[in-house]
């Protein structure tokens, strides 16, 4: 009878958060959004980077050999191309570590596409060189009177940037291996855009490079090749080699926790909403005609766990459909998704309850900031720590941390799904303390809760919760 | 047949306050009971009782035969005083909800709820949000709720606050066929002139303590005091000297309107003619006392001034939950 009645009031919490608008389109549809957006987002950025920068960039040149080079470096196209390798190296790397097939399109080609379409929003600099012996100062009054003018870009007189490249840039007076070349100094207007100011120091560096390779009669393409070492991790698994996946590896732990962090935040959020939603509109009475408190409760509890568990399911699903698709599912072992279960339901019936009986005592959702805040601490302090629990999952810290409930279950979470799991003595150990207080929770909260859902009028503090758990 | 609700020396306190005291009562089955007393009286904090929303202090307390009504709440509906409904719900899946909860589920509580939502002139919101409703409209929706499972118990706190006459009467109707049925119905109000038109047996709550539990009737019939009741000519009258006449207890009432009770051997005809010479009076008449007044009288006795401005006012108007 008494189970029949908590089902019903379980159901009726799950229909009403669960099947709303509202929380379809927050739970899914709003991700599913930000996923799909996000590659635009990063096309758009690729594509078109603001209005190009247009302005003079002075070089003074006293080594009197790369003022001609920068200018080179320092065309549209030069520029264009730079980035447009950049990029390339970069998706290289990502799609070599998530194993997602590397286009086989001719790279050539596409570093050609690449940089035609980054040349639309490259930096339009024209490039005057000045005379070796002229004073540095005089020529960085441009600079400050351009800034004062607030003369907008676009205008190709208007004095950005100074080079100064210095005597011994290239040639040394003391030419012994290991001595220091001189080098150049840089002065740009305030305000410069950032992407504009490393197109200039690369172009610089790069010619100031060059000239040294040249005078010394060393081979660029030859040093190159000796620089370069050729690398390639691979992991050894039982589906055979394959890249290795530090990224993944160090983001999992967090991906569980977060995960769980989620699933137990929606639903105790839920509950404490509903309860005092129940409390303000009256219909608690009502409902309490026909149920008890605990099965209020316990029908409460229940049914917004099925809510967290549906994000639960959801998200998890997909992440583990991410990691199939990306070859890397075997680094989910199913102890851990078992686990994951587990942890969550003893973090949710902690802070559910706790949460419930916050609602239960207060009258609207602003009296409850105060009471809920430190219950929220408790849960942001493993997510606070996920450095260090994460570089060093068997510390001291963690190991504590791991037996204080309501931190404990993320912190096990974090761990087991390390790269160095705790023993299973300690995980059991875990599990057990934090049942305890989860049991402990749900005990004092039934107490508030009983008490506190008939209490209208001042809002409690944590010394008349405590006088209610006495009472009760 | 046995009793629906027995209370003995029950008692209930909130911090140093003390709510109710030295309660005992007997609730046959099947039979009409009225809790009367004014606002803060304690009658809501006994209903709770009975409910097992709260729990007495001390005392013994058995519902249907049980220890507590958690046992069996299935078989009692209760109208609460602090009532309210999901807003966010259709009045329809509401009902079926509550109903839901109290046992009758299926496809025969969806049709319940159709005929009871037509049989209270609400069967077009039956898709509508209860949000939509009036208060009245909602009240319907509640006591639906509170009945829809056919109880054996009907417990009512303040059914008729916030009705219009119209619906009040439906109420009316509604729960003394409830009555008809063969359940025990028991229903508060702090307005007694309702208790005297509905009930067959009073329970007079009064600072927490029960003052009086008898039959309409005998309650009528017990009490010896007979009331003159004045319509002053004019205002500005002071009636202190009326209290000086013989045979007067108390003087009461408020404006133009004057209530002199009499004691027991007071000459009723030589009063009146006293009252008459002392203050202009339009109109003159003695008449049976009502509960509200055999109230005061037990009030007053209990050495209590401060009733009548608890009362006065009460049976005119409508006064919205316990203080």
């Amino acid at each position: 009878m008494g189970a029949n009645k908590i089902l019903r009031i379980a159901r009726r919490e799950y229909v009403s958060t669960a099947m709303t608008k509202g929380f379809i389109i927050g739970a899914f549809i709003v991700p599913l959004i930000i996923m799909a957006i996000i590659p635009v987002i990063i096309w758009l950025t690729m594509r078109a980077k603001g209005p190009a920068v247009e302005g003079e960039v002075a070089i003074i040149d006293r080594s009197g050999v790369v003022a001609s080079a920068i200018a080179e470096n320092l065309t549209p196209e030069s520029i264009a191309r730079r980035q447009a390798e950049d990029v390339l190296r970069a998706q290289e790397k990502i799609s070599e570590e998530f194993a997602v097939p590397a286009q086989s399109t001719d790279q050539k080609a596409l570093v050609e596409t690449t940089t035609n379409l980054a040349l639309g929003s490259a930096p339009n600099l024209r490039v005057v060189t000045l005379d070796s012996a002229d004073d540095p100062e005089a020529e960085k009054a441009p600079i400050l009177e351009a800034a004062k003018r607030r003369v907008a870009d676009g205008d190709q007189t208007t004095r950005v940037a100074l080079i100064v490249v210095s005597p011994d840039a290239v040639h040394r007076d003391d030419a012994a291996p290991g001595n220091p070349f001189g080098g150049y100094e840089l002065f740009v207007r305030t305000k410069l855009d950032d992407r504009v100011i490393d197109a200039i120091r690369y172009a610089a560096s790069e010619a100031i490079r060059e000239a040294r390779y040249a005078s010394s009669g060393l081979n660029r393409a030859e040093l190159d090749a000796l620089w370069k070492v050729e690398q390639h991790t691979r992991e050894v698994t039982e589906q055979g080699e394959r890249a290795s996946s530090e990224a993944v590896t160090q983001m999992l732990p967090l991906g569980f926790m977060i995960l769980m962090m989620i699933s137990v935040m929606v639903g105790g959020q839920y509950l404490l909403t509903t309860t005092i939603e129940e409390k303000s509109s009256r219909v608690i009475e009502v409902l309490l005609s026909a149920v008890s408190p605990m099965q209020l409760m316990a029908g409460k509890i229940f049914g917004q766990m099925c809510v967290g568990l549906t994000l639960l399911v959801v998200y998890s699903g997909l992440g583990i459909f991410g990691l199939i698709s990306a070859a890397r599912a075997d680094l989910v072992e199913p102890r851990a998704v078992v686990l994951l279960l587990i942890f969550f339901l003893l973090a949710y019936l902690m802070i559910a309850s706790l949460l419930a009986a916050v609602g239960s005592a207060v009258n609207e959702l602003r009296e409850a900031q105060s009471l809920q805040t430190p219950v929220m601490m408790l849960i942001m302090l493993p997510y606070m720590l996920w450095l260090p629990i994460s570089r060093d999952p068997n510390s001291g810290l963690a190991l504590v941390l791991s037996f204080v409930p309501p931190a404990g279950p993320f912190v096990m979470m974090m761990r087991v799904a390390s790269t160095d799991p705790p023993p299973a003595l300690q995980i059991l150990l875990c599990i057990a303390v934090n049942a305890i207080g989860a049991y402990a929770c749900l005990w004092a909260a039934a107490k508030i809760f009983r008490v506190g859902l008939l209490m209208h009028g001042k809002a409690p503090n944590y010394k008349t919760l405590l006088t209610w758990i006495r009472m009760a | 047949m046995g009793d629906a609700i027995v209370l003995e020396n029950v008692r209930k306190t909130f911090g140093d306050k003390v709510a109710v005291e030295g309660m005992d009562l007997r609730v046959p089955q099947g039979s009409l009971y009225g809790f009367i007393g004014p606002n803060g009286a304690g009658k809501t904090t006994t209903i709770r009782m009975i409910m097992s929303i709260i729990f007495p202090d001390a005392g013994r307390l058995s519902v249907l035969g049980k220890a507590s009504a958690v046992e069996s709440k299935d078989r009692i509906g209760y109208l609460p005083e602090e009532r309210g409904v999901y807003r966010k719900m259709k009045v329809g899946a509401f009902l079926r909800h509550m109903a839901a909860l109290k046992g009758v589920s299926g496809p025969a509580a969806g049709g319940k709820v159709r005929d009871w939502l037509e049989r209270v002139a609400l069967g077009e919101v039956e898709r509508k949000k209860c949000e939509e409703l009036s208060k009245g409209m909602q009240q319907k929706v509640q006591f639906v709720a509170s009945i829809i499972h056919e109880p054996e118990l009907v417990i009512l706190d303040e059914p008729f606050s916030g009705l219009d006459p119209v619906n009040r009467r439906l109420m009316r109707d509604l729960f003394l066929e409830q009555h008809k049925r063969g359940a025990t119905v028991i229903f508060s109000t702090h307005q007694m002139h309702q208790a005297e038109e509905l009930c067959d047996h009073i329970v007079m709550i009064h600072r927490g303590r029960k003052v009086l539990d008898d039959t309409l009737d005998a309650i009528r019939s017990q009490s010896d005091s007979r009331i003159v009741a004045v319509r002053l000519a004019r205002g500005g009258v002071d009636p202190g000297p009326l209290s000086a006449i013989a045979g007067v207890r108390h003087t009461g009432g408020a404006g133009l309107e004057l209530e002199v009770s009499l004691s027991p051997e007071a000459d009723a005809p030589r009063v009146i003619a006293e009252v008459a010479q002392r203050v202009p009076v339009e109109s003159i008449a003695l008449r049976r006392p009502n509960l509200e007044d055999i109230f005061v009288e037990i009030a007053t006795d209990a050495g209590d001034a401060s009733v009548r401005e608890a009362l006065a006012g009460v049976g005119a108007g409508e006064i919205e939950g316990e203080a």
